[in-house]
């Protein structure tokens, strides 16, 4: 048999993940309304044909429970790596091109923001921000960017230094026109999987702090709050509580951790002829 | 790749070894027992030779915080329950009438201003002290100076006539003055002080052996009680959660154990579940006035709710048989009233459960349905959000409940929890998920009686009537005429708070408290439990026996 290219490999890894990634925030998105329908002539069932992942103690659904959950946290996650990616990118760029007080503040803010716990500091925030959807919002996108921020500062740091930065500064660009011009394209593959790589760590923050109960109010469907809810039954022997929405949520993470690194492998030149 | 895979594996290995880990921390304070010093006195699973020793699982919120004074809540608390350490001049009997404790007489004056109590003279403190009316008068006047879980602006003083009269002197009427006496431990005036929580000195059943922290309390038996002899020689109260009681429970442990509705499909080899009825009942106010604000701009009113007709159809189109079988399993019975049972309910109270009434009221005022099978009039949704506390399934339950029972009816519910920071500031305008039940009619004065110049305290509702009759109630010279009075004040003829009258709170349940016991452990006869699932159970704990 003929030996697939890793390359083609990668891709197709790459598509699926998108894909049922995608999937599952469609799928979550269809049946929100159905994942707050409590029924009480179905409770406790076990996982059967109808409902794959069980009923809880109100009669709910947990499989279209998880998916909205699930869709919500992916949402929030797409949102807060969002944020955060630009975040980094912007303080990146202008740590490292604007000169030595503006590099020694953002260094310093990235440091301070580092130092203090990350779960400590998330829900610092979202208490502050008033708690609820907004609160875990606001803290899950305002706390992710201090990585991937040092790591595109130390890449601009690098490329300043690059003949052809040199030139175009000899030529009279501003320094706004080299980053954007010469900078930004080449930080882009960096900028994309970091990007990506951040979504693990902000769905894995929101389950935290919504399993926590900062977040969300108990009736919403949130991956936290579903998996905070089980651990009371699990004594009882409800063991699909929490084994099914936990293991989407492991599947979710590892998803998109495959999908950023095949990215990374396909747009990586170190790496791309996998 | 491979080398993520492999640690991910052991990523989720790590993980559930901390789980277990946290699992066992739980149990450890029984555990622990059996190793330390305490081996001798701690708990010990009673088996052969253990025959006058109990342990009983709690709730860890049943730990008392501020310890055992009185001032600071114990027995006088937001739960109400005997304070075991201490003695109270009168009790509650089974039916909830009064009976003494301490007192062997109490009088009221005319006017209803002084109540005149005698007490024992042949009573000690464990440390050897005399009880006298001065620790009596000692006492409540310590509590009405301190107290901010109970009130006792009633009072305006006690005094000391001689060793064993006290009088109290009232600041206003308080007709159900017996209640409050049943409810407040007599401290020493010679050994009370800031730690007296930590080391009460009492003259009650038990006295406190050891307290460990978040964990448990091992009472023993009073040697030198004055009253009927105690079988129980030594209690130990340990503090868990729901699973890790009933964890205990099946791990033989503990021999009572609390537990909840949830668990009700299980069994536990060698126990039995017992179950106690109770007036710990859960319902919902309807704000009855129209939305608007208050002096200070508050939010407060709904515009929905305050249709009587509405409120009305929701009381008897809510079918609480059906919401006892979905929520808690059957354990339950239904509620009419915040105090059914009491000597003070008016069974007037009662509804029966009719859909299709219920619907025809909602039409005649003007409720249509549209075309989304909601109603509406003038342009108003018949739609309401029903907040519960976020901490609590059960309340959580009983909204989702509410939800889907009153869709039939073309009222739209959506739920929504919430924490205590927010929730009574909100009831104001929302309907909120409350659970009540006391032993002592105050509690209807509270819900329903108006605050001065305002609405009542938790829910905007007023009327002059009901305000008289709860005036009269606390007025009145004994408590026989006062019971009457307070029935009145529910229902009486013309007016009330039942379904013919205004109706501004909907009761559901009353749920039922629920444990483990160990098959050959005989508890004895409960009274009606308050709300709070916690000390009540070992209110008589000293006449509890092993057969």
């Amino acid at each position: 048999m003929r030996k697939i290219n890793g390359r083609v490999r990668t891709a197709f890894l790459f598509g699926m993940a998108v894909l049922f990634l995608a999937l599952i925030t469609i799928g979550g998105q269809v049946f929100a309304e159905e994942a707050v329908v409590t029924d009480f002539s179905r409770k406790n069932l076990a996982p059967c044909e109808s409902y794959l992942f069980g009923t809880d103690w109100m009669g709910r659904d947990m499989f279209v429970r998880t998916l909205t959950g699930l869709s919500m946290s992916i949402r929030i996650g797409l949102l807060a790596a969002g944020v955060s990616a630009l975040l980094a990118l912007f303080l990146g760029i202008v740590s490292a091109t604007m000169g030595k007080a503006v590099d020694s503040i953002v260094t310093w803010i990235i440091d301070l923001v580092m130092g203090i716990p990350h779960i400590l500091l998330l829900i610092l925030i979202s208490y502050a921000c008033g708690k609820g959807f907004r609160g875990v919002v606001i803290g899950v996108s305002l706390t992710h960017w201090t990585s991937l921020a040092r790591l595109i500062r130390g890449e601009v740091l690098q490329l300043k230094e690059a003949a052809y930065i040199k030139v175009a500064r000899k030529l009279g660009l501003s320094p706004w026109q080299i980053a954007w011009k010469h900078m930004v394209p080449h930080l882009f593959p960096q900028f994309l999987v970091g990007l990506i790589l951040l979504f693990p760590h902000a769905i894995l923050h929101e389950a935290s702090i919504t399993f926590l109960g900062f977040g969300l109010s108990p009736e919403q469907p949130a991956i936290g709050v579903i998996l905070s809810e089980s651990m009371q039954y699990l004594a009882m022997g409800k063991w699909w509580l929490a084994l099914f929405p936990g293991l989407l949520l492991v599947l979710t993470v590892v998803l998109f951790d495959v999908a950023g690194e095949s990215l990374r492998k396909l747009l990586d030149p170190n790496s791309a002829h996998v | 790749m491979k080398s993520r895979w492999i640690s991910f594996i052991i990523a989720t290995f790590m993980c559930i070894s901390l789980l277990s880990a946290c699992g066992s921390k739980k149990e450890a304070p029984l555990g622990d027992d059996h190793t330390s010093q305490q081996t001798e006195q701690a708990a010990e699973p009673s088996g052969e030779g253990a025959k006058d020793s109990v342990i009983v699982a709690m709730g860890p919120n049943s730990e008392p915080e501020a310890g055992f004074d009185p001032a600071y809540g114990w027995g006088a608390g937001e739960h109400v329950h005997e304070p075991l350490i201490q003695s109270t001049l009168t009790i509650t009997k089974p039916d909830l009438s009064i009976g003494y404790d301490l007192a062997t007489d109490m009088q009221v004056s005319e006017d209803g201003m002084t109540w005149t109590v005698t007490i024992r003279d042949d009573v000690t403190f464990t440390d050897g002290e005399a009880l006298t009316a001065s620790d009596v008068a000692f006492t409540y006047n310590t509590v009405k100076e301190v107290s901010s879980v109970n009130d006792f602006t009633m009072l305006k003083e006690a005094v000391a006539v001689d060793d064993t009269t006290v009088e109290f002197h009232m600041a206003q009427a308080y007709s159900i003055w017996p209640y409050t006496m049943a409810i407040v431990g007599i401290v020493p005036e010679h050994a009370y002080g800031p730690d007296y929580g930590q080391q009460p000195i009492g003259s009650g059943r038990y006295v406190m052996k050891q307290w460990d922290k978040g964990q448990q309390i091992i009472f023993e038996a009073n040697p030198d009680y004055y009253g009927e002899e105690i079988q129980m020689k030594r209690v130990t109260v340990v503090f868990m959660e729901e699973d890790a009681a009933f964890a205990a429970a099946r791990a033989g442990q503990v021999d009572l154990a609390y537990t909840a509705a949830a668990y009700t499909d299980q069994t536990i080899e060698g126990y039995e579940l017992l179950s106690f009825e109770t007036v710990d009942n859960r319902g919902f106010n309807l704000p009855a006035v129209p939305a608007g604000t208050d002096a200070d701009g508050n939010i407060l009113g709904n515009d929905f709710t305050s249709d009587l007709q509405v409120r009305r159809a929701i009381n008897i189109g809510l079918d609480r048989e059906e919401m006892l079988t979905n929520v808690v399993n059957g354990y339950g019975t239904p509620a009419y009233s915040v105090c059914d049972k009491m000597p003070w309910y008016n069974s007037v109270a009662e509804v029966e459960y009719n859909l299709e009434e219920a619907k025809a009221i909602l039409e005649e005022a003007g409720w249509v349905l549209g075309s989304d099978g909601i109603r509406e009039k003038n342009g108003v949704r018949a739609a309401f959000n029903l907040l519960y506390p976020a901490s609590d399934s059960l309340r959580q339950a009983l909204a989702a409940d509410t939800q889907n029972q009153l869709k039939e009816l073309g009222i739209e519910v959506t739920i929504e929890g919430v924490g205590w920071d927010t929730a009574y500031d909100r009831a104001q305008a929302e309907p909120l998920m409350w659970g009540w039940g006391a032993h002592s009619p105050m509690e209807l004065y509270n819900i329903y009686h108006t605050l001065e110049g305002e609405t009542a305290g938790y829910s905007p509702y007023s009327n002059e009537m009901v305000d008289k009759y709860m005036d009269d109630a606390l007025a009145a010279g004994d408590l026989e005429t006062s019971y009457e009075l307070w029935q009145k004040a529910q229902w009486d003829g013309t007016t009330g708070i039942t379904q013919e009258g205004d109706i501004p709170w909907i009761w559901l349940v009353n749920i039922d408290h629920l444990y483990w016991s160990r098959e050959n452990l005989r508890v004895a006869e409960q009274k009606l439990h308050p709300h709070g699932h916690g000390w009540s159970i070992v209110n008589n704990v000293d006449q509890w026996t092993w057969q």
